[in-house]
């Protein structure tokens, strides 16, 4: 069990109100990712479950429970810190086990314990080294044991890979990804790598600004993003957004453009353009296509047949297209052909040729 | 046409070594100055130890010799025996100093450790004007409070106990201040991440804070150490009975023991028998020390 519940919840520093009158619902067993740019009270939300920033007004339930004056040690939660907060001057195995000694967990217990995790996170051989004898990684697999030998009902992990190199990374994802599976207990999860939310998430949470623009599996926000915002946020290279007359705005995904020398058949959005660059990255090439006009869009593109300085027409078919309101939200139903319509008459399509 | 590019040539290993010659003896000249200085200070500071503990083992002759010789021409450990068989209980004086250094230096700890500890990582009403408080304390000069404990400790009839040497010293200001330097550069993180741990504020402090702090804690002992081991004005005015004065107050009875003039030698060899604790305590010490103060200039 783990569910975890906002209830109107408010935080200030000061005078300064981050957060005011939230409310989320973090699902039992799900692996939820709080993401979005530094400032925007993700880790603040995370502090409020741990217990080490407690809310200024609101509730906090876990499992019904409120805990929202809890101290931090009897909310049956477990955190791992950016900065990993290991112990310097404790062994490895010390580390592990002093949350269980503080428990007053019985010796035998807590050993097997430490054992069994150490061997699940591939620590067995540093149990007794100090910290500071081992690399980034390992330090890294320290805070997550001390996490999981407490055997928590919701794991919180602050920003838990920034530390590590680009290729480590990618891989403590993976086995972050597989512990979920193989624990099944709550993991909140904060970021503001976005490719980290799409890629660990069952559940992505996207703040700005101490308020949630949308909460949604990643499909769901990366198909149907709320507004331009989240549009552009989710999604590398970002989501190319438009303004159009009328101060509506319009959007495409740089994987659904299409690159040609001539103008393709069918109902389509096309605009002439001229590659400024190119990169290429094995498995796919980026490009940057500018129009008459100077904007620059992106444009990601499996082959690699356009070279730089080359005119070439970009189009994209109607289903791709996103549409957002002056207010920079989304527009999503029956507006969406006349804007269509009047989008393509501004701007030219091969449906008027 | 093409331009013509030109290169420098390389050089050969022996030109290599050469160089290297060269510029190590450039380097040389360039420290030069500085290196001159610093020996200037070190004999500055070393020349009086020497001198203290040359006089040590100086005949009284030579002792009061002009010109002074720089080492003793006839070596002698009489000065000591003479300490000896003096009619002064060193056994009872060095006691009373070790008991007042040690008490003084245990109870600084059990108030030093808290208030560092909530001075740096702990938020509480009138934090900032506590600590004010704890600042003045650290300035206002010792010598302006003697009456007033004097006439305190007399109040409570302390002045024929150890006590009025080690109770005005339990609370070290500098000694809160120095390590709440050193707690408060220990991240935030590692404290919360205690917190969640279910680690008492005691567990914390001892568990993590103090192993963390070895540096600053054994630097301010020492400076607690050599200051109370030295102290001689506070227990010149605070006692009235010899059974309760400490070694640095049987040195100076050492003055007085020759026949007519002062006995330099005698002096000497006493302070020499009065500073050995300290150069001990120092010598397995120093390495920390240095560390204490590398890390607190670091930030």
């Amino acid at each position: 069990m783990g569910e975890i519940v906002f209830n109107k919840v408010e935080k200030s520093f000061g005078t300064n109100k981050v957060i005011e009158n939230l409310d989320l619902t973090i699902q039992d067993g799900k692996f939820t990712v709080l993401v979005g740019a530094s400032g925007c009270g993700k880790t603040t939300l995370l502090r409020m479950i741990a217990g080490i920033g407690p809310a200024t007004a609101g509730q906090v339930l876990l499992d019904g429970k409120d805990i929202t004056d809890v101290a931090p040690g009897k909310r049956d939660v477990a955190m791992v810190f950016q900065n990993y907060a290991i112990y310097p001057t404790m062994t490895v195995r010390e580390n592990i086990e002093f949350g269980l000694k503080n428990k007053k967990v019985p010796k035998q217990i807590r050993e097997s314990r430490v054992v069994a995790v150490a061997q699940s996170v591939g620590l067995t051989e540093y149990l007794d080294r100090k910290p500071n004898t081992l690399s980034g990684g390992q330090r890294q697999r320290i805070a997550l044991a001390r996490a999981m030998v407490k055997q928590p009902r919701v794991f919180l992990m602050d920003e838990p890979l920034s530390n590590l190199d680009a290729k480590l990374r990618i891989q403590m994802r993976v086995e972050l990804i597989r512990l979920h599976e193989q624990l099944k207990t709550t993991f909140v999860y904060v970021t503001h790598d976005q490719v980290e939310a799409m890629s660990m998430a069952d559940d992505i949470v996207i703040m700005d600004k101490g308020k949630i623009l949308q909460q949604g599996s990643p499909e769901q926000i990366y198909h149907d993003p709320n507004n331009a915002y989240i549009a552009q946020f989710i999604g590398s290279p970002a989501m190319n957004v438009l303004p159009m007359e009328g101060g509506y705005q319009y959007g495409f995904r740089p994987e659904r453009v299409m690159l040609s020398h001539e103008k393709p058949k069918g109902t389509l959005l096309c605009r002439r353009g001229t590659v400024r660059v190119r990169e290429m990255l094995g498995s796919e090439t980026l490009y940057q296509i500018a129009f008459q006009d100077g904007t620059m869009v992106a444009v990601k593109m499996l082959q690699d047949t356009f070279q730089m300085n080359e005119d070439v027409i970009l189009s994209v078919s109607k289903e791709h297209l996103f549409f957002f309101g002056q207010d920079g939200n989304r527009i999503r139903r029956d507006e969406t052909t006349a804007l269509y319509c009047r989008l393509l008459r501004t701007v030219g399509g091969t449906s008027d040729v | 046409m093409m331009k013509e590019m030109t290169f420098d040539r390389l050089i050969t290993n022996d030109e290599s070594k050469e160089l290297s010659l060269k510029r190590r003896r450039k380097q040389f000249i360039r420290h030069l100055p500085g290196d001159i200085l610093k020996l200037i200070v070190v004999i500055l500071f070393v020349f009086p130890f020497y001198w203290m503990i040359s006089t040590g083992f100086k005949t009284y002759v030579e002792a009061i010799q002009t010109p002074p010789t720089l080492w003793p021409h006839t070596f002698t450990l009489s000065n000591f025996q003479k300490i000896s068989e003096m009619n002064i209980d060193l056994i009872m004086y060095s006691k009373n100093s070790v008991l007042i250094t040690v008490t003084t230096i245990a109870l600084q700890m059990v108030i030093m450790v808290p208030a560092s500890y909530a001075f740096a990582k702990r938020d509480f009403p009138l934090k900032g004007v506590l600590f004010g408080v704890v600042l003045l304390a650290f300035m206002i000069p010792s010598q302006l409070t003697y009456i007033s404990i004097y006439l305190m400790m007399s109040k409570a009839k302390l002045l024929q106990t150890l006590w009025p040497q080690i109770f005005p010293f339990g609370a070290n200001a500098f000694g809160i201040f120095m390590l709440r330097q050193s707690f408060k550069q220990i991240p935030e993180e590692l404290v919360e991440s205690a917190h969640l741990d279910s680690a008492s504020e005691l567990q914390i402090m001892t568990r993590i804070m103090l192993p963390m702090s070895k540096s600053a804690m054994i630097t301010i002992a020492m400076f607690s150490f050599i200051s109370i081991w030295n102290n001689y004005f506070w227990p010149l005015v605070m006692t009235t009975s010899e059974s309760v004065r400490p070694l640095t107050m049987a040195i100076q009875k050492l003055r007085d023991s020759g026949d007519a003039a002062l006995q330099w030698n005698v002096l000497m060899a006493g302070n020499v028998i009065l500073v050995v604790p300290v150069l001990l305590v120092y010598v397995f010490a120093s390495k920390k020390i240095l560390n204490a103060f590398a890390y607190n200039g670091l930030k």
